[in-house]
């Protein structure tokens, strides 16, 4: 749970960093990489083609949403850009109950991961473990990306200061379609991984958006690695809570998000100036 | 030649005008530069220049063709360099990062990472260090050496010797001549007369967004307070 949080919040916090553009719509695109995971393993019955097509095909669908419709409001006040976003949930749900229907559908792991290995007394389901490590993966390539990496480079630095990047000859504007549609693969990505735990329904991109804005405002608006840390505080808080004291989960995660916006509005885990 | 030309060029701040029919040429490779009090222009001329700034009506010429219309990126890309007044280190990239983000989409030519760093030693100590790091002068620095690897034939340099100890001046004073001896033109604003006095051949001077003088040095020289009353400086 932790991990698809992580997924999730990373996105998010990455175009809010770079097109300072909060994005309600975070949650459809985890939804719709469900329902196009549980698609294409319906097809071809493989279900790595699922985990591979869905953010595929939403990163495709993110970069038409931001070249086709935010572009033309990045200068407008934010309002205008929360209500383009609000609009895209309705499209995408809209467009997702014509496409697969009001009814339930149900994903299963791979073969190989549809057991359960014992670990300390109890059995665990291989395919949580696979979760957890899969998501440890993303998150290093991600950091690899970011601080290693040329695009890296330059995501950081057009987050602070997009013109001054534009002078060296970059177009910063393909950059932020770049950032949008990768976060929006990464929602899917999400949403295929989690297709086998939880039931793929229309108001599945619901629940973990909220969630995912806790995480991100916890972790600090645009910065990744408080994103990670909150990721896992949130996940483990909520695991532990279920275990404890189930009634009281919600209550502790809020009690989390109050607790970050009195103490240290600018993240638990923000440093002076850091963007990514 | 003229690398650059900006012919009655108008900008405007919303409905306010900041700049009236301004013209200004620079050689290939000269150092010329623009000269003026504080809200006088410079900066938004500039800016101007390197596409920052929107042209209402007036004409840009960058190696004899029309680039009026260019973008930004484009403008970067075809070798114009911009060091602007307050520096604009990326704050969160190492200097050596500061450094190689200006290789990516730059052009191809002279200058590289090792001739910069051997330009500005004091940026090689600090090759590690996050750009909000740096003291003023190595600022200013690292913005000059972003400027120069994108291998520009035309440096557009704010006020970089502004707040800066005489000895970083004179460092800078120095870096600027091998930089222009190498081929690269440059336009060099500053507040006071004392680098470019130094430095270019020719003169504009700017009041008001509008250009009140413009001529030789030692034309300058001669009449030098008449001149200065003429933009009070």
């Amino acid at each position: 749970m932790g991990m698809l949080l992580f997924l999730l919040a990373a996105g998010l916090t990455l175009i809010f960093g770079m097109l300072r553009v909060i994005n309600f719509a975070h949650g459809s695109l985890y939804m719709l990489g469900a329902y196009l995971a549980f698609q294409v393993v319906n097809v071809t019955g493989i279900f790595w083609a699922g985990l591979i097509a869905a953010p595929i095909i939403a990163a495709v669908v993110g970069a038409l949403m931001e070249r086709i419709a935010l572009r033309p409001v990045y200068n407008r006040d934010h309002v205008y850009q929360l209500l383009l976003t609000f609009g895209f949930i309705l499209v995408i749900d809209e467009a997702v109950r014509i496409l697969w229907g009001l009814e339930y559908k149900q994903m299963y792991p791979p073969e190989l991961l549809s057991g359960a290995i014992e670990m300390f007394g109890s059995s665990v389901p291989s395919y949580r473990l696979f979760i957890i490590g899969f998501g440890a993966a993303v998150s290093a390539a991600l950091f690899f990306m970011l601080d290693r990496s040329r695009y890296g480079m330059i995501i950081r630095a057009a987050s602070g200061d997009p013109e001054m990047v534009r002078t060296l000859g970059i177009n910063v504007s393909l950059v932020r379609t770049g950032v949008f549609s990768f976060g929006a693969g990464l929602a899917a990505l999400g949403g295929a991984a989690a297709g086998p735990l939880f039931p793929i329904e229309l108001g599945m991109g619901f629940n973990i958006i909220i969630d995912s804005f806790i995480v991100v405002i916890i972790g600090g608006l645009g910065n990744i690695r408080g994103a990670v840390m909150a990721a896992l505080l949130i996940g483990m808080t909520r695991a532990l809570g279920y275990s404890y004291a189930p009634s009281w989960v919600d209550f502790l995660t809020f009690i989390l998000l109050i607790g970050t916006l009195i103490l240290r509005p600018e993240g638990l885990f923000s440093r002076k100036g850091r963007t990514a | 030649m003229s690398i650059l030309e900006m012919q009655n060029c108008n900008v405007f701040y919303g409905k306010a005008q900041a700049l009236h029919d301004v013209s200004i040429i620079v050689g290939d490779g000269e150092i010329v530069s623009l000269i003026g009090r504080n809200g006088a222009g410079k900066s938004t001329l500039l800016k101007a220049i390197m596409g920052l700034n929107p042209i209402k009506s007036g004409t840009r010429k960058f190696e004899g063709r029309d680039v009026t219309n260019a973008t930004t990126e484009m403008l970067g890309r075809s070798g114009i360099a911009f060091v602007p007044e307050d520096r604009r280190i990326f704050a969160t990239l190492s200097v050596d990062e500061n450094l190689r983000i200006a290789t990516v989409m730059g052009r191809k030519g002279p200058w590289n990472l090792e001739r910069v760093y051997n330009l500005f030693p004091r940026l090689k100590e600090r090759m590690n260090s996050r750009g909000d790091t740096l003291s003023g002068g190595e600022q200013q620095m690292l913005a000059v050496g972003r400027g120069l690897l994108t291998n520009p034939k035309l440096l557009l340099l704010d006020e970089p010797t502004e707040g800066l100890a005489p000895l970083v001046v004179a460092d800078l004073i120095k870096a600027m001549e091998l930089i222009n001896a190498e081929g690269v033109a440059i336009l060099l604003v500053e507040q006071n007369l004392k680098v470019p006095l130094k430095l270019a051949k020719r003169q504009y001077l700017i009041d008001n967004g509008h250009i009140r003088w413009s001529g030789k040095t030692d034309e300058l020289l001669a009449e030098r307070e008449k001149i200065e009353a003429l933009i009070s400086l």
